[in-house]
């Protein structure tokens, strides 16, 4: 353990197996006016798929924010692989845990796609053969082989948006968060997107989905954080999040339309509450095929 | 959550005299002092205008914000009275008062630098109070009463609207590239910061006109708001006496030319020029080179 300067008391390192712990953070707006994080607490652990939902304006965006050193804690410890994130810099946070931003322009400048993609491991340092390996593997995972010699602004939306995603893969950060990824995309970009969070989470990155895109989470992550009014009311698998109708009712949410039926339909009648259409679909083949025994 | 702080350059609301006074009376008053300080060469004039705004700055409590807003100063000052005392932008002969080298400073500088830099700070701090303290909407409906063409108008209006807007997404895009690794200042983030806004720029103005065009902009008939804003006495006073005090002024520069530009009687001492032109060097420098090390050093 080792303090640092400007910690504020706090080690500037600690031992830990955890990816982000969150201590008792609060955050308010520099206007003093708007406190936008109230007392959350949250361990992330490596690997994890962990989706955080909630009303707009209930804190998600500003917990990640915390995350990657954009916005400070109030008060409070915010760690990243160990690393107590207040006295760094954004550029040192971004070789521990890349963000992906909501809208894609809001990143991209460069002249190709493929520039676009070397943007961030050249930034942190990363040599050229390393830097062509990870391009080369964003090429062929993404499908931009097509694209790569083009202009980012000349592809449609949502190869921009993975594009814009691709470009903090590379970096291969071991924690990656993404804001609103499947926000105005088309099924195949979601579908995609949804891969992608599977592979990265199998290789050891751990993964953080801000969405409002609840059949994505169902489908994919194995933890869910419910937020409101700027702090953490439910931390549990997505099963529990959305069976639970009160909960749903509270934060304005709204479970999957499968977990819906299912709850309305077999899990009364002792069927699981199911997250997919294949979840759903199986327990009804089996239902109906008993019946024709 | 939207960031809630107050942009630099954008309406923050108060209920202060500045904030009350007419959008109309406010733009006669800059128009006195853009005049003002682009005919004047009195040095006590031009910074007198500029302690006159900074008053005001503090009367309608955004005086913190417009210091933020006003940072560029110190570059453009620093630069302004380097280049001045190594090269006056006046008529020769040069009163040379020291030589470093092979470079030779001027005394005639110095004077004619604080006048280029009094008229930039002047016009600069009374326009930005003026901005913060009036809203874009009452602005719009002042003008709309005064007659302006409709489309000349919104065009004001909507650059005015516009500036939080992007000041937001410049926000926005530089917290996008330093989480991929960019340093967050510097030459070297000019680019990379550029290039999305002015995209982003375009697309919304796009947008935004085909918006205006599906919901009848440009049709006939008085447009109507649901602010008001009202003319009172005071308002009247002010824009006048504006006026007059520039008219006033003007009509005295003329009978009294020699007080309309005190470099003849304003003689700055050799040393004072030397330590003066020392300093902003250093500051020009530092800046230079502070930038430079934002570019180069690695993350």
């Amino acid at each position: 353990m080792r303090f640092g300067k400007k910690g504020q008391g706090h080690p500037d390192t600690i031992e830990t197996d955890l990816a982000i712990q969150v201590r008792d953070a609060n955050y308010v707006y520099p206007t003093g006016k708007v406190v936008a994080l109230s007392g959350v607490n949250l361990d992330v652990h490596p690997g994890e798929l962990l989706g955080i939902v909630g009303q707009n304006g209930s804190g998600k965006t500003t917990l990640t924010k915390l995350m990657n050193r954009l916005l400070k804690p109030t008060s409070g410890t915010v760690y990243v692989n160990g690393l107590l994130t207040t006295p760094r810099t954004v550029q040192e946070m971004s070789q521990h845990i890349g963000y992906v931003f909501q809208n894609p322009n809001h990143q991209l400048f460069a002249r190709t796609v493929r520039d676009e993609l070397e943007f961030g491991p050249k930034n942190i340092g990363v040599d050229q053969d390393e830097i062509n390996r990870r391009v080369e593997d964003a090429i062929e995972f993404f499908d931009l082989g097509s694209v790569i010699e083009e202009h980012p602004y000349r592809v449609s939306f949502p190869i921009r948006k993975l594009v814009g995603i691709a470009s903090v893969v590379t970096m291969r950060p071991s924690i990656i968060i993404l804001d609103e990824p499947s926000t105005g995309q088309d099924h195949q970009t979601t579908r995609i997107i949804n891969s992608l969070m599977r592979r990265l989470s199998d290789q050891g990155t751990t993964v953080i989905c801000v969405s409002h895109d609840m059949p994505l989470l169902a489908d994919v992550v194995g933890r869910v954080v419910v937020m409101r009014n700027t702090e953490i009311i439910a931390d549990a698998s997505p099963r529990e999040v959305f069976a639970d109708r009160e909960l749903m009712l509270t934060t304005n949410l709204q479970a999957p339309q499968i977990t819906e039926i299912a709850l309305r339909t077999v899990h009364p009648l002792g069927g699981p509450v199911a997250l997919t259409a294949e979840e759903l679909a199986t327990d009804v083949a089996g239902r109906i095929s008993k019946r024709g025994n | 959550m939207s960031m809630p702080s107050a942009m630099p350059t954008s309406f923050i609301s108060g209920n202060s005299v500045v904030h009350r006074i007419h959008p109309v009376t406010k733009i006669v008053w800059i128009f006195v002092y853009v005049i003002l300080a682009f005919t004047t060469q009195n040095i006590f004039v031009l910074y007198g205008m500029a302690v006159l705004a900074i008053s005001l700055a503090i009367v309608a409590g955004v005086f913190r914000p417009l210091l933020k807003a006003a940072y560029l100063i110190i570059p453009v000052g620093s630069s302004l009275i380097s280049l001045q005392v190594l090269a006056p932008a006046v008529e020769k002969p040069w009163t040379p008062i020291a030589e470093i080298g092979f470079v030779t400073l001027y005394g005639d500088g110095l004077y004619y630098a604080l006048v280029l830099l009094g008229r930039i700070v002047s016009s600069m701090l009374l326009a930005l109070v003026m901005v913060m303290t009036t809203h874009p909407s009452d602005l719009f409906l002042a003008f709309s009463k005064l007659k302006i063409p409709y489309t000349f108008n919104f065009m004001l209006a909507m650059t005015l609207q516009l500036i939080p807007v992007f000041q937001r997404e410049v926000g926005i895009v530089l917290s996008a590239q330093k989480s991929r690794g960019m340093k967050g200042s510097g030459f070297s983030a000019v680019l990379p910061s550029f290039v999305p806004v002015f995209v982003g720029a375009i697309e919304r103005v796009q947008q935004l006109s085909i918006s205006l065009e599906s919901r009848g902009f440009g049709s006939s008939g008085d447009k109507t708001s649901y602010r008001r804003v009202v003319a009172r006495i005071q308002d009247w006073f002010y824009g006048i006496s504006g006026a007059l005090i520039m008219i006033g002024l003007m009509v005295y520069s003329i009978l009294q030319p020699r007080l309309w530009n005190l470099s003849e009687v304003i003689v700055f001492e050799p040393q004072t020029v030397l330590v003066t032109f020392s300093v902003a060097v250093t500051i020009f420098a530092s800046v230079i080179v502070g930038a430079m090390f934002l570019s180069f050093r690695k993350t």
